[in-house]
Formats: structure tokens, C-alpha cells, sequence
């Protein structure tokens, strides 16, 4: 079942060198209990998606100018339609914790507040729930830890105080915006670790945004690869990861150093990434690829089935370039 | 080459900063972020140097170079001592000890052309290009970057993070240095521009005889660019072995669970792994645990691991790491 679904997105940002359009007609679905990655560089436009999800693109800058979002057959861009559903429906963790976190409440009345404020519970109560929530995320010494402040906490440790607030109101859908980024290795596998755990308590969806494609490798279902702004390559991750049919998608695995097997020189992508004020005609990506010809110059490509491959998609005029190449 | 001495020797570094209490500011302890380091680079070659936050191996780079006071130890530079050199000959020296930043944009002039930030540096040593060259050696340096020449009169901001980086490593090789020290070079970078910037650094090596102090905290980039890794945890270094020896044959515990944790974008491919995600984050180095450092989150950790500090030495034929049950994990892994 559909749970989220996202048409023809977009969302223009009004900036000092003119107006950059940082999502471009993205489209993609999330069903109900799946794990979608939205992966992407710098630019790409993964976080804004995230942020029209939950109607908090920033103001007067940014807005979304369109496209549909529905969750559940509701419309999401509909006016108050996001706020009502955010925190209940729709959780969101990011990946900054302590800039999202009241550095002068303590942690446990930061999370009971989800709850005295939605569900009309009393103080002992909220006390109680955001107790038994500290000790579902994995915080050690949950009832000494909820009375210190967030300061007090690690990098880790906030992430987990984060995720127990999203949780708080058992969404049917979390948004993680590169949950693990500022964490240490040996931290992000926890916090990976939890998430697909809560993730398969809860039956909720779950989108992971990342640039990290290995972060992402062992959790997600699907694949959803934006550039510039669209979306360039969606599908079930492994077909994606091992038959990569956009230029860019195999240009990334290739990108990145394998942690065993031979060490082959790194056959990077060529070029520098996209400047969104001045994209080139037809495909953006177009500049830096290697199979490139004057169809990708005049027609920008749309995102097409593979034959043979009902559920995957690229938007490339050649997308038999990258599949023959990389295997 | 047993006989030719190393062009960087690094022997039992240590190095703290003090804590002050918060209003009369007054020294009440010490902070050790390298708590005995030692390390040798080859000429030519590269070491790499791992660890998490907190780890103490950007400390360790900025001892090396002069920017944090060693408190003992020894740094011994193309055979000169440099914990003890007075500041004119430190100045000679550091000529051939260069070092690139991560952040590319805070670590360049916003003001100054790219060629002012490159000929900086002669104006320093002038004898390096005299001022009637420094014009087309900015020119070759750029070109040997990977960069427009023509673009030598633009400013940082008109370039991507990719070329602003590739800007630091010219300003790096102006000097024509011996010993690059790289310290997140590449961290900040989008992994399809971060391939670049690699293949470039190893170009660089090939070409120019470069050594490499690479300071990272990705460990298949470390794999990628080393010769030899030393994996550091609460400023010591708890297991060092060539780049090999090190992925395949891992000893020390903290190795095995860090590398056990780096994401594989295709898990598929391997055989089924059991992950070792251990709890816990880094101890504070202001409060370290007694012992081995690593005990807390160390699922092999017993009574003596608490009392004795583990040396880093060889045990039976591998490599040297700091554990008491290093043979019994080389056994296990052979």
C-alpha cells in the first residue's frame, strides 16, 4: 500500500545570484513499512525534498511551487495539511541533534512535552512514557539520564534522544536527514542498528537520506537517486547498486574505495557538480558524462522504465552506456 | 631499505592540554591527547593514521608540524629534531613539512587571489622562486593540480570545494615539500569529487617523491592512499601493520569492531559477516579509564585490562598491537 506519494515536486529558493530550482519535478512513492533511500550529493536537492515532506521549506526564500504530496490520500501541500500531521504522522530526525534539542530543558521533559502537549497527559505520566522511551532507544541509565540536560549527553546519545522524540507519537512514517553523518563509525552502526530494529517494532516507513551509499546498502528497499534537483535513477537498491543504468549512479559506486579486494586506481566522475544557477540544456547531468551526445543537449530525459525491469527506472537517453560498461 | 633512515620519525610523542577550572582559570589537570605515539614514514612512503573523534591524530599533525608544543617525545624531520629546534631553523624546516586542511574554504585567503595564496609562501622563501617566476610557477602548479591556469586572478569563492581543495594542495606543493601531512583532506568532499582529489594526491606522490601523513577517519579511504595504517584510540596508537596486513589480518579488538562498522555498499558480494557494533561512544581523554583505553566498549576485557596498560608490541610472527590478548585474537584470525 501506498503510504506517501510525491509528483512532479518542486521547489524554487530565491537567492542572491537569481532563483535555483533545488527540486525539479522529483517523483516517488514510499508503501507503508518500507525503507527508502533519497541518496544524493551536495546540491542534489535530497534535504529540500525532505523539507517540503514536512511543509517547513524555509520562508520567504524558499517554496514549493509544484507538484502534489499525498500521505494516506490526504494532500500534504494543502495550507496546515503538513503541521497537522508532523510530529503525530510524519517524525523527522536530523542530523545536527543538539541545534534540534533546547539546550536549557532537561532531555526527559523535552520528550514528555511530545506527549502533555498531544496527548493531554499529565506530568507523572509524560515523566513515565519519556522514561520508557529512553530505555527503548538504548540510553544506559535511563532514569539517572533524565534529568541532565542535552549537553550532558554524547553525539550518540543525543541522536538517540532525538529519535526518541520522533517515536514519541508512533508515526506511521520517520524521516531520517542523514541521521549517522556527524557520529563516529562505531556510533552510526548503532544508531543504524536501532533505527531498522524500531523500524521493524513499529512497522513504520522509513526514509533515510544520505549521501553515503554503503550507509544504506544493508537497510533500504528502495532506491531513489537525485542530481541537480531530479531524480536520475530509482529502484529496488540492489538492481540499482549492481546494475546501475544511470551514468552517475555507476559513476559513484566507481567513485567510491572498496574496503577489500584489489586497490584499482578510482575511476572518478570527471567534472565539478552542478551549479543550480546556471544548469545546462537537455540533461544536467550531461557535462561530466562520458556517453553524452546532442539528444542529451536538446532533450532533458524523462524517467523511464528499463526493458526488462518493471520496477527500476532511469532518466538517461542511453541508460545501456552504464549497464554494459560497469558489468 | 633497513639501513636509510626514515624521513619522519615520530618516537613516544605526548602531548596535553591543560584543563582550567572556570572562573579562576586556574591549570587543575591535564588533558593527554597523545599519550605515546610513535611512527616512522619512508621517504616516499605513506602512513595512515585512523581514528574516531577524539583519537588525538589531528594533534598528533599538529605537534608534528609545530602548531601544538610537544610535552616529550621526540619528532626527528629529514634528521632534525624539531621538538627542540629554535623558531628561524623551524622555519627552514617546515619548507619541506607542508600540510593540507579540511576545510578548503576556511583555509584560504577569501581576499587574495588564487596566485597571491600560491606565491605567498616565497615571499617567506625566497630563494624556493624568484619573483620574476612565481607567475608561470603558479601557472605549472595549477596545471599539475588539475586546474584552468587561466584562472590563477580568480578568487576562492569562484570556485567548487573539489578545486578550492585542489588550491590548498598547490599552496601545499609550492614549497616543493618532502612530507605532505593531509588532515581530512578529502573528508569534506562529495565522494565523486573525492575519487579526484585521491587520484590526484596519488599522482602527486608518483611524480614528485611525495611522502604522506594521511589523517583520516573513513577507512576505505585510508586503505585506498596507505602503505602502512596505525589505528589510534584515546591518544595511543593501538595496532599498526601494513595496509594488508591490517584489512585482512586485524588484532586489536577496536580494530575489528571499527572496521566491522564501515558500511559496505555491497554487502551482497561478501560472505555473511557477523557486524561487531560495540556500545558506548569514545571516553572522554579528560577521564580516560584506567588500564586500556578501549576496555569499556572491549567485549575481551578482564580484571588485568584495568590494571595494565598494554604495550604495543609484537606478539608471536604478526603485528605489533596494543592488547594482552593480541596473540590469542592473531590465532583466531590466521
Amino acid at each position: 500500500m501506498t503510504l506517501l506519494s510525491v509528483r512532479d515536486l518542486r521547489v524554487e529558493f530565491a537567492t542572491s545570484g537569481g532563483v535555483v530550482t533545488a527540486v525539479d519535478g522529483a517523483s516517488f512513492d514510499v508503501d507503508a513499512g518500507e525503507t527508502v533511500a533519497l541518496l544524493g550529493e551536495s546540491g542534489s536537492g535530497k534535504s529540500v525534498t525532505a523539507q517540503a515532506l514536512l511543509g517547513i521549506v524555509p520562508k520567504p526564500a524558499g517554496r514549493v511551487c509544484g507538484g502534489s504530496i499525498s500521505y494516506d490520500g490526504r494532500d500534504l501541500l494543502a495550507p496546515g495539511a503538513a503541521k497537522g500531521l508532523r510530529g503525530r504522522e510524519i517524525a523527522m530526525v536530523f542530523q545536527d541533534p543538539l541545534s534540534s534539542l533546547n539546550p536549557v530543558f532537561r532531555v526527559g521533559a523535552q520528550i514528555g512535552e511530545m506527549f502533555r502537549r498531544h496527548r493531554g497527559a499529565s506530568r507523572r505520566e509524560a515523566r513515565a512514557a519519556a522514561l520508557d522511551l529512553m530505555q527503548r532507544v538504548g540510553i544506559p541509565a535511563a532514569s539517572k539520564r533524565l534529568d541532565d540536560y542535552p549537553h550532558q549527553f554524547s553525539g550518540g546519545m543525543r541522536q538517540r534522544v532525538m529519535i526518541a522524540m520522533a517515536l514519541a507519537l508512533s508515526p506511521r512514517l520517520l524521516i531520517a536527514d542523514e541521521p549517522t553523518t556527524a557520529l563516529d563509525v562505531t556510533v552510526q552502526a548503532q544508531i543504524m542498528q536501532l533505527l531498522t530494529r524500531l523500524q521493524s517494532e513499529e512497522g513504520m516507513s522509513l526514509v533515510l537520506i544520505t549521501h553515503d551509499l554503503g550507509v544504506v546498502a544493508d537497510v533500504a528497499d528502495r532506491v531513489v537517486l537525485m542530481y541537480a534537483g531530479r531524480v536520475v535513477e530509482t529502484g529496488p537498491l540492489r538492481e540499482v547498486y549492481e546494475h546501475s543504468a544511470h551514468p552517475y549512479t555507476s559513476g559513484l559506486m566507481a567513485s567510491v574505495p572498496a574496503l577489500d579486494g584489489p586497490r584499482d586506481r578510482l575511476i572518478p566522475i570527471q567534472g565539478s557538480p552542478p551549479d543550480l544557477l546556471s544548469l545546462p540544456s537537455g540533461c544536467s547531468f550531461r557535462p561530466r558524462c562520458q556517453y553524452a551526445d546532442a539528444v542529451c543537449a536538446d532533450v532533458e530525459p524523462d524517467l523511464r522504465q528499463l526493458s526488462g525491469r518493471p520496477t527500476h527506472r532511469a532518466a538517461c537517453h542511453h541508460p545501456e552506456g552504464a549497464l554494459t560498461h560497469a558489468h | 631499505m633497513p639501513t636509510e633512515s626514515p624521513l619522519l620519525s615520530v618516537r613516544d610523542l605526548q602531548t596535553s592540554f591543560p584543563m582550567r577550572s572556570s572562573v579562576l582559570r586556574r591549570t587543575v589537570g591535564q588533558i593527554q591527547a597523545v599519550a605515546g605515539v610513535s611512527f616512522d614514514i619512508p621517504a616516499g612512503g605513506t602512513l595512515g593514521l585512523v581514528g574516531e573523534s577524539g583519537s588525538g591524530k589531528s594533534t598528533v599533525a599538529r605537534t608534528i608540524i609545530g602548531l601544538e608544543k610537544a610535552r616529550s617525545g621526540s619528532v626527528v624531520f629529514d634528521g632534525e629534531e624539531l621538538t627542540s629546534l629554535p623558531k628561524a631553523s623551524m622555519r627552514r624546516v617546515r619548507r619541506q613539512l607542508q600540510m593540507i586542511f579540511q576545510d578548503p574554504y576556511a583555509s584560504l585567503n577569501p581576499r587574495a587571489t588564487v596566485e597571491q595564496i600560491i606565491a605567498e609562501a616565497w615571499q617567506i622563501h625566497p630563494d624556493v622562486v624568484p619573483p620574476n617566476r612565481h607567475r608561470a610557477e603558479v601557472r605549472d602548479l595549477l596545471e599539475r593540480v588539475g586546474l584552468n591556469p587561466d584562472h590563477a586572478e580568480r578568487y576562492p569563492h569562484q570556485f567548487s570545494g573539489g578545486q578550492r581543495q585542489r588550491i590548498g594542495i598547490a599552496r601545499a606543493l609550492a614549497l616543493r615539500p618532502k612530507l605532505v601531512i593531509c588532515d581530512e583532506a578529502v573528508s569534506a568532499l562529495d565522494v565523486s569529487v573525492q575519487a579526484q582529489v585521491l587520484n590526484l594526491l596519488e599522482d602527486l606522490r608518483r611524480d614528485l617523491g611525495l611522502a604522506y601523513l594521511f589523517i583520516a577517519h573513513d577507512l576505505s579511504v585510508v586503505r585506498h592512499i596507505s602503505d602502512r595504517v596505525a589505528v589510534m584510540y584515546l591518544g595511543r596508537i593501538v595496532e599498526t601493520a601494513s595496509q594488508d596486513e591490517l584489512f585482512t589480518r586485524p588484532l586489536h579488538p577496536y580494530t575489528q569492531a571499527l572496521l566491522s562498522a564501515v558500511p559496505d555498499p555491497k554487502p551482497w558480494d561478501k560472505p555473511a559477516r557477523e557486524q561487531i557494533i560495540i556500545g558506548g561512544d569514545v571516553p572522554s581523554p579528560a577521564d580516560p579509564p584506567s588500564g586500556c583505553g578501549f576496555r569499556t566498549r572491549c567485549w575481551k576485557a578482564e580484571d588485568r585490562c584495568a590494571h595494565d596498560v598494554p604495550e604495543l608490541t609484537t606478539r608471536l610472527e604478526s603485528h605489533p598491537a596494543a592488547c594482552h590478548f593480541a596473540t590469542e585474537l592473531a590465532g583466531a584470525a590466521s
